[in-house]
């Protein structure tokens, strides 16, 4: 243990080298892209209802990333197609999350565009889906005799509803939906969009080669 | 470190007998230099399969653009492949239609009276209400290929039917095509003769127009699609202000009002698994099942589906239309109609349909979760696709022009078919 010098050199070379090509090399190839076009920065509502989303932890459960064809079938579960770097260009920091207890959230916008379904979903998972795992967020809501004019009355099955008066969305909730609301991502992909696209060249050449022969056979 | 007195009990922690004497193996270094330039090479290729995986998608609209911005005479070969791809299931290859079903093109007196122009507003709107064609009376149920076609395709098939045909020395340019689109693009179809006299002037005399009838019942049922009730959802926010759909939500607009009738039912009894639709549809009576399926089938709307699962098109419409008998599937057109426009009642209409809601339809039925098709009809296709033909299918569904909406004489017919909630499966 004597050669100290070589050492650290070497060490912090190997660092520099991962760090330029994990880090760097990424970070300009990213920096160089822009947002995708057809994609809108937040509203003020939306941008509100994003705080609410990360503070409540929805990352924990739901991600944000829909695969590639080749690497799961996100497309045919509805979940839209597989987002590219340019997608993420207004989220800071990004929420694409890592486990998937719950579905992918990327397209929910569109999936599930509507405001009535999604209060009544955050107010009571249960009233829609009895087998559902995800909590409940009644704190978003409040119990009133009756809804002001202004109010977004929460439409509830007999079961879940109060024995009198009605649940309204606080301000949190709708903008909580508002976000997930404009969480489309159906524009087309650019065409120089960044994304892992796994093993879809191999996948179509592997079927030509069925293709062929299943032709000559 | 030197002035610690080594302990006997333990070797000395520091001693490396080779460090001092050996260099670093020469394979060491070739592994790390291979390794190095396989890193390189591995990247390189990398970034050209994405490339090469986004050019398809992208190339194909390029194409298309390209292709508008000549404006040069209509390609009739092009004219003539499309007028297979898209009109021959119905008007037949040669235009020559079927008798009493769907008037023929070949030597048509509208197409000899309107030209090109009126063939191209014909195809942009569709069709729904009776006409004559030649002295003959036909339904008129023809799809909105509006949504569908581009400006040069719809000027290619029009140009086509004028003249290749018939005789008409007069083709129609894709810029012209735009000009009409803009006016008369989001239009409804044309009600029937009377709707296309307005068109064509000197058009033999045509069936009366049946005004749309708007029941008592129309405040009530606007009000549960726009708004919903305390208990359930409003059925446009999902299903879309004109029924078109999204995703894995289906389009409901022209499907047959029996069928929309038996879906809410099952999803109420249980025998139809979908927890939201389960939910609404034990918020809605009877009557209201009636009323809504009644709603949507007598709505006209544009396409709202496009291809979107990277299916392949060509594999899609061979299904679709002959089926594969190497895997025991019959063509999709011989129970939901040519073109997949639909037959009522049980058969719904599958054209412009969300290409998701198929292909998660397609693997539900194949697995087993959805099970409430005539005589397990659907069951044993679902099974027979494999992934890729489920996309493919899906896709090229997605592509085709949506159905009219259905008839209203045809549908008070139908009325008194719909199922009741303790009515039999059918």
């Amino acid at each position: 243990m004597n050669r100290y010098l070589p050492l650290a050199i070497t060490a912090l070379a190997i660092l520099a080298l991962a760090t330029l090509f994990l880090v760097i090399a990424p970070g300009m190839q990213i920096s160089a892209q822009g947002p995708s076009q057809g994609l809108k920065p937040y509203t003020e509502a939306e941008a509100r209802g994003r705080a609410v989303y990360v503070s409540m932890g929805c990352l924990y459960c739901h991600s944000q990333q829909p695969r590639s064809l080749a690497q799961a079938p996100d497309a045919e579960r509805g979940w839209g197609r597989a987002s590219v770097a340019g997608d993420y260009a207004y989220d800071d920091p990004h929420q694409l999350g890592t486990m998937r207890t719950g579905p992918d959230l990327m397209d929910i916008g569109d999936r599930l565009p509507s405001q009535a379904w999604q209060l009544t979903h955050l107010y009571q998972p249960r009233a829609i889906a009895s087998w559902s795992i995800m909590p409940a967020y009644p704190y978003l809501f409040e119990h009133k005799d009756k809804a002001g004019p202004d109010d977004v009355v929460v439409k509830l099955p007999a079961q879940y509803a109060p024995k009198s008066g009605v649940i309204v969305a606080k301000q949190d909730a709708l903008d909580l939906v508002t976000y997930l609301q404009g969480m489309k991502r159906q524009y087309a992909p650019p065409k120089d969009g960044l994304r892992d696209n796994g093993y879809a060249l191999i996948a179509e050449k592997q079927r030509d080669a069925t293709d062929a022969t299943t032709a000559s056979n | 470190m030197t002035d610690k007195k080594p302990d006997p009990r333990r070797p000395d922690e520091t001693f490396e007998p080779f460090e001092e004497t050996r260099r670093i193996p020469w394979p060491v270094y070739s592994i790390a230099i291979a390794l190095a330039i396989w890193g390189v090479i591995m990247l390189v290729q990398t970034s050209t399969a994405v490339e090469v995986a986004d050019k398809t998608q992208k190339e194909v609209a390029k194409e298309d653009s390209t292709k508008l911005a000549q404006a040069a005479a209509p390609d009739l070969d092009a004219g003539k492949t499309l007028f297979a791809d898209n009109c021959a299931t119905c008007h037949g290859d040669a235009g020559e239609g079927v008798a009493g079903a769907f008037p023929p093109l070949h030597g048509s007196d509208v197409v000899k009276l309107g030209g090109a122009k009126a063939v191209t507003h014909i195809v942009m709107r569709g069709i729904g209400g009776k006409l004559n064609v030649n002295g003959d009376g036909y339904e008129g149920q023809m799809p909105a290929f509006g949504s569908v076609l581009s400006d040069t395709e719809i000027s290619e098939i029009a140009s086509y039917v004028a003249t290749g045909l018939n005789d008409d020395a007069k083709t129609i340019s894709a810029p012209e095509v735009a000009d009409i689109r803009k006016v008369a693009g989001d239009k409804d179809p044309f009600d029937g003769g009377a709707g296309l006299a307005g068109l064509i002037n000197d058009l033999p005399a045509q069936p009366n127009s049946e005004a749309a009838d708007q029941g008592a019942d129309s405040e009530r049922v606007a009000r549960l699609v726009g708004q919903g009730t305390d208990t359930v959802w409003a059925c446009a926010s999902c299903h879309g202000d004109k029924g078109e759909g999204i995703e894995t939500v289906p389009r409901l607009a022209g499907l047959p009002a029996p069928y929309l009738a038996k879906q809410l039912h099952d999803f109420q009894r249980g025998t139809r698994f979908n927890d939201s639709m389960a939910y609404v549809a034990k918020g809605l009576s009877d009557r209201e099942i009636g009323e809504l399926a009644n709603y949507y089938a007598s709505m006209s709307s544009p396409s709202g589906a496009k291809p979107a699962l990277q299916g392949d098109l060509k594999r899609g419409a061979q299904l679709a239309k002959q089926g594969d008998w190497s895997i025991g599937v019959p063509a999709c057109f011989t129970c939901h109609g040519p073109s997949g426009v639909g037959v009522a009642p049980n058969f719904p209409g599958i054209a412009a349909q969300q290409p998701s809601y198929v292909a998660h339809q397609l693997a539900m039925w194949a697995g087993g979760s959805r099970h409430n098709s005539p005589l397990g009809l659907m069951a044993g296709i679902g099974k027979a696709l494999n992934d890729s033909d489920r996309r493919a299918v899906a896709d090229y569904l997605a592509s085709l022009a949506p159905m009219p909406a259905m008839d209203k004489t045809e549908l008070a017919a139908m009325e008194s078919n719909i199922p009741v909630r303790e009515g039999v499966d059918q």
